[in-house]
């Protein structure tokens, strides 16, 4: 029994010891005006983070549209409201599922590919002899990863969103025959842009913060043997997907919950 | 006594885990020579230039290079200090995105305004002198580990440093290839004037160069002299390292139970 305590304890010591790291990673890295070759560090990892990931994403997006579009028509048709399609479409892509599911695919397209770099280049010892240079990872290789995270995934969940759209009009509209105008009429009068679009985005920007963080974390301060890669990369998804989900909740009911 | 010495290890202890590598260590680094560092494999010779580095922290102890204590530096200090040190790793430690070229350019273009026509000439004439101006286009990938080395001093003095630690710089080299690195390490020290720490296990290469030596064992600095004085130093340790005998007192073993009642208990546990 005490065994078991002294071991709750060890391991509750350890997690706030790699929340404290976790939080001095983040202040040091993120911190500062980047230099003109920082921009240009930055360029290239929202091209890999960001314009890598434009595929999966926006295709993704148009199949969740598809299918939300076809699920939602057989439910609605029963009431005789298919004209609401185009607000039920835009509702659930816009609040929920546009900056859930991006952040979901970021974390294991970039996310993964993330941590396995940076845990990479410190088994190889990339980072201690940039540092040795004189020149601080957190600043040059950290940095321009996490800002590029930053803004890559609220503009993928805006790229979700409008591909997610247009999927549910390709269905309810052009397949199943939903009146053109009811879908895009009820869309526009029923979505609030603070409301809804801007709450979506908030959505994203706290996602694109948490995912990026986990994963240069995890590639930062991995054990460095090829076992140590591959655990950090897994901890990379799991984390991120849990901790996506779990805020979702936390800001969904924050945002619509009436707490406001 | 060593007069102005450049680095300074007053009392160093360190450990990892349960496991002490360095008991109240002392070392003092002379100015503008050449210093090696010897010891049999798992004394913490690279830990020890790690710690020199201010990569690693000590448990006690301080370390000052140039009158400066690395450990009690703020983070930016510390980086200053390092622009003016090279680190030679005993596994390269290239970049991997970089070509050879941009590898050896990239101290030059984070630390000075050089036009690039100047960072160009200066890096390949650092590539020249370790041999390797022709393969300046290759990436790290497409090279050898000895190459790779190579690659990684030319990155090493690409500034010119102070101070410049060496790990392990003959691993992995063919004869002709040792034989100009000696010569290079060598030169650089005559020409430049640095100063340099060298962790080997090639006792002879290293010893042709050396202007002092410090051997360590067991956490402790074991002995310390010139090349010369340590050739016939008496101490049985020293002699069979020195000498690289297979029997004396220092064990080849890693500590461990007796031999025949590990077998014989074993009952096909690990």
């Amino acid at each position: 029994m005490i065994g078991r305590i002294v071991s709750f304890g060890r391991r509750g010591c350890e997690v706030l010891e790699a929340l404290g790291r976790a939080g001095q990673f983040l202040a040091q890295s993120a911190v500062g005006i980047p230099s003109r070759e920082g921009w240009y560090l930055w360029l290239r990892q929202v091209h890999f983070v960001g314009v890598l990931s434009l595929a999966i994403v926006l295709v993704s997006g148009l199949f969740i549209g598809m299918v939300l579009a076809l699920q939602g028509y057989t439910l609605l048709v029963d009431f005789g409201a298919e004209q609401a399609l185009g607000q039920m479409v835009a509702l659930s892509l816009l609040r929920e599922l546009s900056p859930v599911v991006a952040a979901l695919l970021f974390a294991g397209r970039a996310g993964s590919a993330l941590t396995a770099e940076i845990g990479l280049m410190k088994a190889t010892e990339q980072l201690t002899s940039m540092e040795m240079i004189g020149v601080d990872p957190l600043r040059r290789v950290v940095a321009p990863r996490l800002w590029a995270g930053f803004v890559a995934l609220p503009v993928l969940t805006v790229g979700f969103s409008v591909v997610g759209i247009y999927g549910g009009y390709l269905v309810g509209v052009e397949w199943l025959g939903v009146f053109e105008g009811s879908y895009w009429g009820n869309m526009q009068g029923s979505v609030d842009f603070i409301g809804d679009v801007g709450n979506g985005m908030v959505k994203s920007v706290v996602f694109a913060l948490v995912v990026t963080w986990i994963a240069v974390f995890q590639g930062y301060d991995l054990v460095p043997t090829s076992e140590g890669i591959s655990r950090a990369t897994t901890r990379t998804v799991v984390y991120s997907s849990l901790a996506v989900l779990g805020l979702d909740f936390v800001l969904t009911a924050l945002m619509f919950g009436g707490f406001s | 006594m060593i007069e102005s010495p450049f680095v300074v290890v007053e009392g160093l202890h360190f450990s990892r885990g349960e496991k002490d590598i360095f008991r109240g260590v002392e070392l003092q680094i002379p100015r503008g020579q050449i210093t090696a560092i010897l010891g049999p494999s798992g004394t913490g010779k690279t830990t020890l230039l790690k710690l020199i580095g201010g990569q690693l922290i000590p448990d006690a102890g301080c370390i000052r290079i140039d009158g400066e204590d690395v450990h009690a530096l703020p983070r930016k200090a510390l980086f200053r200090l390092r622009r003016r040190m090279g680190m030679l790793f005993q596994s390269g430690a290239l970049f991997s995105d970089l070509s050879v070229f941009e590898n050896v350019a990239f101290p030059l273009r984070v630390h000075t305004d050089l036009p690039e026509a100047m960072i160009r000439d200066v890096a390949l004439m650092k590539l020249q002198a370790v041999g390797l101006r022709g393969a300046r286009d290759l990436m790290p990938s497409e090279l050898s580990g000895g190459m790779a080395r190579r690659v990684a001093l030319a990155r090493a003095i690409a500034l010119d440093p102070e101070l410049i630690l060496y790990d392990e710089p003959f691993v992995g080299q063919d004869p002709i290839s040792k034989g100009v690195l000696v010569q290079l390490i060598k030169r650089l020290n005559d020409a430049l004037g640095l100063t340099a720490i060298v962790v080997s296990h090639d006792i002879q290469e290293t010893l042709s160069i050396a202007d002092y030596v410090y051997v360590i064992s067991d956490g402790r600095v074991m002995a310390q002299g010139t090349p010369d004085s340590l050739d016939v130093d008496e101490d049985p340790r020293v002699s069979q390292f020195v000498h690289g005998e297979p029997d004396g007192p220092v064990p080849f073993h890693y500590p461990a139970t007796d031999f025949f009642s590990d077998i014989l208990n074993g009952e096909g546990r690990p």
